[in-house]
């Protein structure tokens, strides 16, 4: 059972009156007043969505991401929303819609990936993280970096300060892409996409360059020749491509392991 | 059909080795920030392992024991060369004995055994 109440002015202090007939909240309980957010408020707020990398979204896409908000808004406490990932790219391809849920807050993810889906009727992807996480990950991630390049978030995102460099996480996160060399001929184009994305994002991190989107695409036009939609229609030349991702991978395999060696003479 | 088999035995042994070098790999460091990285991309690695498995014939029972013990001896190969590799960079602690083990381990935790 809840109460809800409103704030009336007061001459020293604001106050909320509550009916004195109740079964719950006894004199001397402590409780917690937070505000009821409406859900006409995520209308008036649409215009304060922060869109990050993005130049042009289509309508229905706004009216879906506005359904995830108002949902979500009903439903669980938040401290951001960040929707990112293939749905925000250009036409219907997407499998999935991916939502970063920042919140300090424990959420039962399965059900709120299960009654969004329901609710919407799109395969839902979501990760809950508290902020800490998510600013650490900015930091130390590549793959945070780049998924953060182009979003649409209901609040601003603080800019990155540091650039910190956890070899052993980098050498983690390569190794995923090592699949591909041993797995060319069996890997459709989406799969060979994630795996050459995943291993260029390292190589620029490991520059000490920004992640972004953008920056992905343009050097693997540069270093592997071929762009991102002859990669997602699988229209590569195995000799050539893969003559060049092993040379990729083995410099930011060696450039990690160096930097490893480096950190445990450190100590 | 057995096309498609093959395919995913191949991405199962992927996954399953980079599950055991991550599962290994935090057994070897102290830092809790990072053990629970590892611990994530493991859990990352198991889940994209079982959903090959699934698509893998028999579904629920255990595989034959010619697959089985292809897909074990691939993928503690695998394992081990990842982890040597790494050893001759410098990266300390790596238990490299317990690499048959883990791969038992795994290998009866996703039905393959």
């Amino acid at each position: 059972m809840e109460i809800i109440a409103r704030i009336s002015k007061g001459s020293k202090m604001d106050q909320i009156y509550i009916p004195k007939q109740r079964n719950i909240l006894d004199i001397g309980e402590y409780v917690t007043i937070k505000p009821l957010v409406l859900e006409n408020n995520i209308d008036r707020d649409y215009e304060k969505f922060y869109f990050y990398g993005i130049r042009k979204l289509e309508p229905i896409k706004i009216t879906i991401i506005k359904e995830i908000i108002r949902y979500i808004n009903k439903n669980t406490y938040y401290e951001n929303i960040i929707i990112t990932g293939s749905f925000l790219d250009k036409g219907f391809n997407f499998k999935d819609v991916d939502i970063l849920l920042i919140s300090r807050e424990k959420v039962n993810k399965h059900l709120l990936e299960n009654s969004l889906e329901n609710k919407l009727g799109i395969k839902i992807h979501l990760l809950i993280l508290d902020n800490k996480s998510v600013r650490k990950g900015l930091e130390t991630d590549p793959l945070y970096q780049s998924m953060i390049s182009r979003c649409v978030a209901v609040k601003r995102i603080a800019p990155i300060n540091k650039h910190k460099i956890n070899y052993k996480i980098l050498d983690l996160h390569l190794l995923k892409s090592k699949i591909l060399v041993d797995n060319f001929d069996i890997l459709d184009g989406k799969e060979k996409y994630d795996l050459i994305r995943n291993l260029i994002a390292i190589h620029l991190f490991l520059k000490g360059i920004k992640v972004t989107i953008a920056k992905i695409h343009k050097e693997i036009n540069l270093l592997l020749k071929h762009s991102v939609e002859e990669i997602k229609k699988n229209k590569i030349d195995k000799k050539s491509f893969l003559k060049k991702y092993k040379k990729l991978y083995n410099e930011a395999s060696d450039k990690i392991l160096k930097g490893i060696k480096y950190d445990s003479k450190q100590k | 059909m057995t096309q498609n088999r093959n395919k995913f035995i191949k991405l199962l042994i992927g996954n399953l080795s980079n599950s055991v070098v991550h599962r290994i790999l935090e057994k070897s460091i102290s830092k809790e920030e990072l053990i629970d990285k590892y611990r994530k991309e493991f859990i990352a690695s198991f889940e994209l392992a079982k959903r090959y498995r699934e698509k893998i014939n028999p579904i629920g029972t255990q595989l034959s024991e010619k697959n089985s013990w292809f897909i074990r001896n691939k993928v503690i190969n695998r394992v081990v060369s990842e982890l040597l590799l790494r050893i001759s960079k410098g990266y300390e602690n790596i238990d490299i004995n317990s690499v048959e083990f883990e791969v038992d381990k795994i290998l009866k935790e996703i039905g393959v055994v």
